[in-house]
């Protein structure tokens, strides 16, 4: 990131109403391979749909995918206001949108028999709309069990 | 699974979304689009029925763009930027063939389906320059 902005939440809040978030989904299986190496294909995680807005950068979240609509999980790398290299120039992020990128390179997750990873820099900034929960723990494998660390990521 | 597992199941998946590319990639499903608008024009050409002529101009197109979404594919899903090293060309290459698509498709003279098979031709030297035979078609191609 080039702002100095301390990574704490920003932005709006969701109109979504408490009661409708708290229907979940509190767990999901995840398919895929573009948030490894923190996020196997197949490990199931705990999600907090209660969260309100855009968790700060580096935290993992669960939200809709804009093109198509799929349940999808990415790690926010820029949020609401923040400014992403974007081509040869600067996007600023609106106040209700994030930028949610895959952990694994291109190279990785070809590697994993996967294709490209899909995030932000194919279907753009994502809205507030369509947050539906916050990832923060992972409950199986039991090897593997534990919290879901934040991580520093580029916002590009 | 056992009756704790079933229990624990998440019941709604998320995807750490990745394409899923089949990797079966071959210049040919072109060429043989290209051969039909050649074969359609041709046709065109020695018939001198007004309906015939009609439905040939309709098919023409519709092969037309199928010639052009098999080169678009080629394009964006099997070549990667570490090919244009072997083919430096590429880009131009692609552009110039599926601009001559949408020549073809404005045309009935048979020269400039013959230029798209050419061009169709330079996309398939490439594909094997960059060793698309060997790796993009099962067990690899049949001979």
């Amino acid at each position: 990131m080039t702002d100095r902005r301390p990574r704490r939440p920003a932005g709006p809040r969701r109109s979504t109403p408490l009661r409708e978030r708290l229907r979940g989904p509190w767990r999901i299986a995840v398919a895929e391979a573009s948030m490894r190496p923190a996020i196997e294909d197949g490990d199931w995680l705990l999600i907090d749909p209660s969260v309100d807005r855009w968790p700060r950068r580096g935290s993992i979240v669960v939200f809709r995918e804009p093109e198509g609509d799929a349940l999808a999980v990415k790690r926010v790398a820029a949020g609401p206001g923040d400014r992403v290299p974007f081509a040869d120039g600067f996007l600023e992020l609106a106040e209700d949108e994030a930028w949610l990128l895959s952990d694994a390179s291109p190279e990785e997750t070809v590697a994993a028999g996967f294709g490209e990873p899909v995030d932000s820099r194919r279907y753009g900034p994502v809205p507030l709309e369509l947050l539906v929960g916050r990832a923060w723990f992972r409950y199986a494998p039991i090897r593997r069990m534990g919290r879901l660390g934040e991580r520093r990521t580029r916002a590009s | 699974m056992s009756r704790l597992t079933r229990w624990l199941a998440p019941s709604t998946t998320a995807r750490a979304h990745c394409d899923l590319p089949c990797g079966v990639y071959d210049p040919e499903q072109a060429r043989i689009e290209a051969e039909s608008v050649y074969r359609i024009i041709d046709k065109y050409n020695a018939s001198s029925d007004d309906v015939y002529r009609t439905r040939a101009i309709a098919i023409k197109e519709k092969q037309a763009e199928l010639v052009k979404h098999h080169l678009d594919v080629l394009w964006h899903d099997y070549f990667k930027p570490e090919h244009l090293e072997k083919v430096p060309n590429l880009h131009e290459l692609f552009w110039s063939a599926t601009k001559q698509v949408s020549k073809v498709k404005a045309s009935t003279d048979i020269a400039d389906a013959k230029k798209l098979l050419e061009l169709i031709d330079e996309v398939d030297a490439a594909w094997k320059a960059t060793g698309g035979e060997e790796k993009t078609r099962v067990a690899g191609r049949p001979s």
